[in-house]
C-alpha cells in the first residue's frame, strides 16, 4: 500500500515523519472500516512523539547549561596562555634590556593573584604558579592534566561539538512539534469522521425501521 | 479531650468527611514542615563545612601547592597567599574580608542560629504529629460507630 511507504520516511536523525491522513475513508478502508485501531495507532504515535519531545528538551537544557561553562574555561586557559607567552617574550627582552642598563619594572615578577572559592560563601586568596600545565575536570570523578596548548584544543573541540549538538536538538525539537500537531489533527479527523459515520448509520437505520 | 486551640469547634463534633479533610490538611502541613526541617539541616551542614574550610587556611599550609579552581572545570596549581584573611559572603551582594578567627565566629553564630530554629521547628512538628494522631483516632472511631449503624440500616 502506498500509505505504508509514506510512514517509513524519517528525518536525518531517525525521527519518523507523521503522515497526514487527507482521505480518512481511504486510510481506514471503506465506509465500514474499523476506526478504533487507527485511533489507537495515532494515540501511540502521539505518546511516542511526546516522550521524545520531553527527552530532547531535557538534553537541550543540560547543554545550554554546559556551553557557557566550557566557553568560560576556554577563555581562562587562553588568557593564561597569553600571559605565559608574553612573559617569556619579556624574559627574552629583559636580558637585552639589562645589557643596555635599562630595567623594566614589570619584569618577570608578576604572578597572578586571584580570589577563589573555597566553599559557597567562603573565598580565599592565592597566587597562581607559572606552569604550562592546567587541570581539567572532565566529570565522573575524572580530572586530567593537560599542557596549555592541548587544553585549548580539547576545550575548543568540546565547545564546537556541544554547539553542534545544541543546534541539532533545536532542529529536532521543531520537527517534533510539527509531527505532534499533524498527529493531533489526524486523531481529530478520524474521530470526527467516525462521529459523522455513526450519525449517518443511525439515520439510515431510523429510515429503514420506519419503512 | 484535647482540642486544637485554633479551632472553635471540638474535633469530635466534626463528621467523617470533614475529619478526613482536617486530616489531609494536617498531613500537608506536616510534609511541608518536615521539608523545611531538612533544608535547614542541610544549610547548617554547609556552614559547618565552611568552618572546617577556614581552618584549612592556616599558616602551616603556607607553601603547600594547591589546585586553584578558576572555573567549574579548570584548576591551576598555586599557593595560598593570604593566610590570615578570608572573604565571606554575608548576603545581599556584600563580601567582607575577615580574619580567620572572625570568619570562624561568623559561621559558628550562623550554625547556632540555625540550631535554635531547628529546635523550635522540631517542637512544632511534634505537636502537629500529635494533632494528626488524635484526628485519625477520632476519624477511625467515627467510622466504626457509623459502619455497624450503616449495616444495621441496610439489613432492614
Amino acid at each position: 500500500m502506498a500509505s505504508t511507504e509514506e510512514i517509513q520516511e524519517n528525518n536525518p536523525r531517525g525521527i519518523p515523519k507523521a503522515p497526514f491522513i487527507s482521505d480518512v475513508e481511504g486510510y481506514i478502508g471503506g465506509p465500514d472500516g474499523e476506526v478504533e485501531s487507527a485511533l489507537k495507532k495515532a494515540q501511540d504515535a502521539l505518546a511516542k512523539y511526546r516522550y521524545m519531545d520531553a527527552n530532547l528538551t531535557q538534553r537541550r537544557r543540560g547543554l545550554e547549561e554546559k556551553i557557557p561553562d566550557i566557553r568560560k574555561t576556554l577563555n581562562m586557559v587562553e588568557y593564561l596562555n597569553e600571559r605565559r607567552v608574553s612573559k617569556h617574550k619579556t624574559d627574552g627582552l629583559e636580558e637585552d634590556l639589562e645589557e643596555l642598563g635599562l630595567e623594566d619594572d614589570e619584569a618577570s615578577e608578576k604572578p597572578l593573584v586571584t580570589t577563589f572559592e573555597l566553599n559557597e560563601t567562603l573565598f580565599a586568596e592565592a597566587e597562581l604558579e607559572d606552569t604550562d600545565v592546567v587541570y581539567l575536570w572532565l566529570g565522573a570523578n575524572v580530572m586530567l592534566s593537560y599542557k596549555i596548548p592541548e587544553a585549548i584544543e580539547l576545550l575548543a573541540t568540546k565547545l564546537k561539538n556541544a554547539e553542534a549538538s545544541l543546534q541539532g536538538l533545536q532542529d529536532d525539537l521543531e520537527f517534533l512539534r510539527e509531527q505532534i500537531t499533524v498527529m493531533e489533527v489526524n486523531t481529530a479527523r478520524l474521530y470526527n469522521w467516525d462521529v459523522v459515520r455513526r450519525r449517518e448509520r443511525r439515520s439510515k437505520e431510523a429510515a429503514a425501521s420506519t419503512e | 479531650m484535647a482540642t486544637n486551640t485554633q479551632q472553635q469547634i471540638s474535633v469530635t463534633d466534626l463528621d467523617v468527611p470533614q475529619l478526613a479533610d482536617v486530616r489531609r490538611q494536617l498531613d500537608e502541613e506536616l510534609t511541608h514542615l518536615t521539608n523545611s526541617f531538612t533544608q535547614l539541616k542541610q544549610a547548617q551542614a554547609k556552614f559547618r563545612s565552611c568552618i572546617d574550610n577556614v581552618a584549612e587556611v592556616k599558616p602551616s599550609n603556607k607553601n603547600t601547592t594547591i589546585l586553584v579552581p578558576l572555573t567549574n572545570s579548570l584548576y591551576v596549581p598555586g599557593k595560598l597567599r593570604d593566610l590570615e584573611n578570608v572573604i565571606v559572603d554575608v548576603g545581599t551582594g556584600y563580601y567582607v574580608k575577615k580574619t580567620r578567627a572572625q570568619a570562624t565566629k561568623h559561621y559558628q553564630s550562623k550554625v547556632d542560629y540555625l540550631q535554635s530554629n531547628l529546635e523550635t521547628l522540631q517542637e512544632t512538628i511534634l505537636k502537629k504529629q500529635e494533632n494528626l494522631t488524635f484526628v485519625v483516632n477520632v476519624l477511625q472511631s467515627k467510622i466504626q460507630a457509623q459502619s455497624p449503624a450503616g449495616t444495621r440500616n441496610t439489613k432492614d
